[in-house]
């Protein structure tokens, strides 16, 4: 399943708002506006750092996603603004350099 | 880069009066990101010997104490929380310009104890680049050594010591015997020891200063690299991350859950309430006779004259008008504490956060709004908590249009007055609570539809991320929540008996003045205030309201429920056993049910508060905001009240 013959890294065609409970993914691309990226920079959410959703807050509220140890919540729309791609799919690209 | 040594730049404020202003004991300043245990290691230095002040013109507190040691005293300053030291909120400006020396009414730093979370080292370690850089003598206390133990992670911290180029102590806030290198260091700072060094990493000007313009996207690239060193240095620090806390997993379970979630919310919102408006009578009501008793006691010893007046209808009222809601204060600050400190406020604002949203306003929102059930002036402070300046601005906006407990003496004597007890829906819910879960449903409506109205205007703006850091739930220190208690109590003390303090005297003033041809003091129609309660009636008059509530609606802006005792004086109430029953006669002779429901109404809109005129004006730095939330309110409430009237 890993994508080893491609050494083009595969557009991301995910957002941290598609991905699924537990399912642990690497963040490429940040597509949120100017200088509000900064609070998520600040906690260590930047393009390399390793995200998983664990919860999702009631009634359509924030979801609770595990970042280097620590618990951070973050909106769908924000989650929505956040490229990933999959942990395993992204240490392929990274041993195929 | 850092403007020479720290000494070149030292200020002494001679009017901050503190201590400071010898300017002899070595000043350490605190450091370190939100939720790090830097409180509780301040708290545990200095004991009880702090003080609570603001910085010159911000709203950013500065918490200062002293720490005797054998060797002299050493000043220690906690700064706020900050994930950083760029300008992008208040917070962090106002910790770097301390740490530079630029702050007013703050020295330079002679040394700094960076604070950062064991179990979150990674993440944690991305402060320490900018702050270190700054180049002042440093000290790293990495805290939670105990929770790092039990969730099985590792540190060598002789080897992160080695690789930052200070001192670095691993500490357990439960046991003072970890916190032996952080005295050593201190005491270093007096004996000139090896321990106070500088780190060796020089910074970019990137970090002190700030992104210049024009370059949007290295902003994420340098975050980036930051990481990538912070995680380097952890790896030669041998550190290995902790798994989650199990018991922080298993409560979440069960705290963010679907069904539970939402029932424990609403449970842990009903328990305040329960506390603040149960529990906390008692208490009010033995306040409330042990001022009248003492002002009654001066009254027979003191002979009869203005200055006895002054006294005990000024100064003692005014006093009494703050400290009558001190317990009940108390009870929502324990409260606010202990759900901090546990972490569980947190996953509040998680939930509540859909709904907030909804209306314009944040789930860091809540708190305030929720404290603002009891006291405006404390739930605008606790704002400071909502990052976004434009969320922080709406929320402190629609704050006081909670039904705060100085409205509640209002309420209870004219529903008492004008509506009949009679069973609505079963024995325990009749017309009189019908109408004061009224009131309360007004205000919150009131609240939300002004914050949806100033989110698409005023303060309409790109939505900013909502990043909520969830700590994981620890069992609050008695240490810790006492030591918010004491210095949250002093700061509402200090900001509300200021102002009705004031108020109060300058509306005694009025009632003294003019002095009769006999020279005594003039009835309450003539005096000064009545004149005053005259020239309005015209105005107050669609409203169906007389001169003498006009002149009530003016003495309460000290505080609402001053409007009470104020009628008592106007209806010549002598008797303070029937006062109650008195007052509601005669307001049943004055007003008819169109205007009493009026006067309600206005009370519900109305911003009858100086002391919140006046935290508005500290908090958002200007008039602008206090004088359009004033007026705003007034509008509204004439409206309401002019329109319960012309229906009823």
């Amino acid at each position: 399943m890993r994508r080893t013959d491609n050494s083009a890294p595969t557009p991301p065609d995910r957002t941290l708002a598609d991905v699924p409970l537990e399912e642990e993914v690497v963040l490429v691309r940040m597509d949120v506006a100017g200088d509000d990226v900064e609070s998520l920079l600040e906690r260590g959410i930047v393009p390399g750092c390793k995200l998983c959703p664990i919860r999702h807050a009631p009634a359509g509220g924030p979801t609770v996603y595990r970042v280097d140890g620590a618990l951070v919540a973050l909106r769908k729309e924000t989650a929505a603004c956040l490229c990933v791609r999959s942990a395993l799919e992204a240490a392929g690209v990274l041993a195929s350099n | 880069m850092n403007g020479g040594t720290p000494s070149a730049t030292l200020v002494v404020d001679p009017a901050e009066g503190n201590g400071a202003a010898q300017g002899r004991a070595p000043l350490v300043a605190l450091v370190g990101p939100p939720n790090s245990g830097k409180s509780t290691l301040f708290n545990h230095l200095t004991g009880l010997r702090q003080r609570v002040a603001n910085y010159p013109g911000v709203t950013v507190e500065r918490r200062s104490g002293q720490v005797s040691l054998p060797t002299g005293p050493v000043e220690v300053i906690d700064l706020p929380g900050v994930h950083g030291l760029s300008p992008r909120s208040l917070d962090q400006m106002v910790t770097r310009d301390v740490l530079l020396g630029e702050q007013e009414g703050a020295r330079q730093p002679d040394a700094v104890v960076l604070v950062l979370d064991a179990t979150q080292l990674n993440s944690h370690l991305m402060v320490a680049e900018p702050v270190l850089g700054l180049g002042l003598p440093a000290l790293v206390v990495l805290t939670m050594a105990d929770e790092l133990d039990r969730r099985e992670g590792a540190l060598r911290v002789s080897r992160l010591s080695g690789e930052l180029g200070v001192e670095v102590a691993l500490v357990n806030a439960r046991d003072r015997a970890t916190l032996e290198p952080v005295h050593r260091f201190l005491k270093a700072l007096h004996t000139g020891g090896e321990e106070v060094r500088a780190c060796p990493i020089v910074v970019a000007a990137d970090h002190v200063e700030g992104h210049g313009a024009g370059r949007p996207l290295p902003m994420i690239d340098l975050f980036a690299a930051r990481r990538e060193r912070a995680r380097a240095l952890g790896r030669s620090a041998g550190f290995q991350a902790p798994r989650l806390s199990r018991s922080t997993q298993r409560l979440d379970a069960l705290v963010l859950h679907r069904l539970w979630g939402p029932l424990i919310f609403a449970g842990v919102v009903a328990l305040v309430f329960q506390a603040i408006f149960a529990w906390a009578v008692p208490l009010m009501d033995g306040t409330e006779a042990a001022i009248a008793a003492s002002g009654d006691l001066v009254r027979t010893v003191l002979p009869e004259s203005w200055f006895r007046s002054l006294l005990i209808d000024g100064v003692w009222a005014g006093v009494g008008s703050v400290v009558v809601f001190l317990p009940q204060i108390l009870i929502l600050f324990l409260f606010i504490a202990v759900l901090e400190d546990s972490g569980y406020m947190a996953r509040a604002a998680v939930i509540a956060d859909r709904l907030m949203h909804r209306v314009g306003l944040q789930g860091k929102s809540f708190l305030p709004l929720l404290s603002a059930y009891a006291c405006a002036v404390p739930a605008i402070m606790s704002a400071r908590t909502v990052e976004d300046e434009r969320d922080r601005i709406a929320t402190i906006f629609v704050a006081p249009f909670m039904t705060c407990s100085a409205r509640l003496p209002v309420y209870a004597l004219l529903i008492a007055a004008f509506i009949p007890a009679q069973p609505m829906l079963g024995p325990f819910f009749g017309q009189r609570a019908a109408v004061l879960v009224g009131l309360y449903a007004l205000g919150l409506v009131a609240a939300i539809g002004t914050a949806a109205i100033l989110k698409g205007t005023l303060l309409k703006g790109r939505p900013v991320p909502f990043v909520m850091e969830l700590p994981p739930y620890r069992l609050p220190s008695v240490r810790s929540v006492g030591a918010r208690l004491l210095d949250r109590a002093k700061v509402f003390v200090r900001r509300v008996g200021k102002v009705i303090l004031t108020v109060t005297v300058v509306l005694w003033v009025l009632t003294q003045l003019p002095v009769t041809p006999d020279g005594e003091t003039p009835p309450i129609s003539d005096s000064a205030l009545g004149r005053v309660g005259h020239v309005i009636e015209p105005v107050i008059e669609p409203l169906g309201f007389d001169w003498r509530i006009g002149i009530g609606l003016v003495t309460s802006l000290a505080a609402r429920e001053v409007i009470v005792g104020t009628l008592g004086t106007i209806y010549g109430i002598e008797n303070q056993d029937s006062q109650d029953f008195e007052l509601q006669a005669a307001l049943q002779r004055d007003l008819d049910l169109g205007a009493a429901v009026a006067l309600l109404i206005f009370f519900v809109f109305a911003l009858q508060c100086m002391s919140t005129v006046a935290v508005m004006r500290r908090e958002t730095g200007g008039w602008r905001w206090p004088i359009l939330q004033f007026t705003y309110m007034l509008l509204l409430a004439y409206v309401g009240a002019w329109a319960a009237n012309a229906i009823l």
